[in-house]
């Protein structure tokens, strides 16, 4: 049977409550509900907010450098601690926290397989006691260009007929499922996906109790059925860009996937930006479903 | 009788001076309060279209209304304890008073809160949501009353 890529990188429920105290480990949680880390959490566990610790408050971007460098210190973090990132919803949040982490060049980082569902079904004890660590010293490095697509790339990208992946439901990417009764304010004034994506929704990469799928059953998803080429670079997009970063990390460290960026901006940028292409519908389309050119008056 | 909007004040004036982690303690605590689903309702919520779709989490929520009395039955998944708790402070300020005050129930609730601080803009999409729900449910309930 086939290993993951880089299997290091992923530990057990098992592994984790082995090291509660090992001082070179921090246990991070990062969760779409921030209540649950206060209801009860891995014990010595810290937290890591992705809406308030990891996003600029003013501009539509993560944290600088300095912040990045703060929010470690603060959080008992150095350069050299094994970093262990769990959390709710098949760890989706956990995996945007990780990325964030890699994009400051962060070394050691690992995903608690399962997350809180696993903890939970394993029966281990949740503690919602404060936790105080001790502050560290942390230098981050410039951000990690390699991991992070931008817009004006995402349209290269598109136009080159390069691998991407949608990962938000089926309704989303058809375009069907945009705006809702009783919200006003969903984010995008256009629905539907970038031409050529695939779309492969989140959840198909884990099992009903919040582990990875094994890399067989990834392989014949990816590798097999929709025949995306590993050495090929690839960028995956959701609606804000945290779903796609489970995606990021199930291609890069699960399978392998030599070049994968996340397009954090996603669907709330893409379907507000003038003039892009956009394809309605189950079909991926292709480049050549580029906007018209602009057609010129007298 | 206090009104509905007062009703909320009082309750959720002791979020005004906390800070970040109290806030989110005392929510915690106000969703660890709403009572279980009643039996009658478990029945109803297999036949009846009563889920927030917004939601991500699975929320279910009933606006009855008896001889013009408000009653909000709520039922929300355990691994959302931010909504349970916002949708247990919305039924304690809204169960037993006239329905048709719920119309009057003020917006930002969540800025007077200071949770939008907490929870961060995308988080309180979903909670406004769930206010429009409950003013629109109840709203449809006493109209022409």
């Amino acid at each position: 049977m086939p290993a993951y890529a880089h299997p290091d990188v992923l530990v057990s429920t098992d592994w984790v409550a082995e090291h509660l105290s090992d001082p070179g480990v921090r246990i991070v949680e990062s969760d779409e509900d921030r209540a649950l880390y206060t209801q009860g959490h891995i014990p010595g566990a810290v937290e890591i907010d992705w809406a308030v610790d990891l996003q600029n408050q003013v501009e539509r971007d993560y944290i600088d450098r300095a912040a990045f460098e703060r929010l470690c210190a603060e959080r008992g973090i150095s350069n050299d601690t094994t970093v262990v990132f769990y959390g709710d919803k098949n760890n989706w949040w956990a995996c945007y926290a990780f990325w964030v982490f890699k994009l400051y060049g962060h070394k050691d980082c690992r995903i608690m397989n399962g997350g809180r569902k696993r903890w939970e079904l394993d029966g281990r004890p949740w503690s919602n006691e404060r936790v105080s660590v001790p502050h560290a010293h942390y230098t981050a490095q410039e951000q990690d260009a390699s991991i992070r697509a931008l817009r004006d790339e995402v349209l290269k990208h598109q136009k080159a007929g390069k691998q991407l992946l949608d990962v938000r439901s089926p309704e989303e990417y058809r375009g069907e499922r945009m705006h809702m009764p009783d919200y006003p304010n969903e984010g995008a004034v256009r629905g539907g996906h970038i031409p050529g994506a695939l779309n492969v929704p989140w959840p198909m990469n884990c099992n009903d109790d919040g582990t990875f799928k094994t890399a067989k059953e990834l392989e014949k998803l990816y590798v097999k059925d929709l025949k995306m080429k590993r050495r090929s670079p690839t960028i995956a997009y959701c609606r804000i860009g945290e779903r796609s970063s489970l995606t990021w990390f199930v291609l890069t460290y699960l399978l392998g996937f030599g070049n994968v960026k996340n397009y954090d901006g996603s669907w709330l940028e893409w379907g507000n930006c003038v003039r892009v292409p956009i394809v309605k519908g189950a079909e991926p389309g292709g480049p050549a479903a580029a906007s018209p050119a602009p057609v010129m008056h007298a | 009788m206090e009104s509905i909007q007062a009703r909320l004040g009082t309750l959720t004036a002791e979020f005004a001076d906390l800070d970040a982690r109290e806030k989110l303690e005392l929510l915690v605590d106000f969703a660890n309060g709403l009572p279980p689903l009643p039996p009658e309702f478990e029945a109803r919520k297999a036949v009846e279209d009563r889920r927030v779709h917004e939601c991500q989490t699975p929320v279910f929520l009933w606006t009855e209304v008896d001889g013009g009395i408000a009653r909000l039955v709520a039922e929300v998944a355990p691994e959302a304890p931010t909504v349970k708790g916002f949708v247990a402070i919305l039924a304690e300020a809204i169960n037993g008073r006239p329905a048709v005050d719920v119309a009057a129930l003020s917006d930002d609730m969540l800025e007077r809160m200071g949770l939008a601080d907490v929870l961060g803009i995308l988080r309180t999409r979903g909670l406004r949501a769930i206010v429009a729900r409950v003013k629109r449910g109840f709203a449809e309930k006493t109209a022409g009353a």
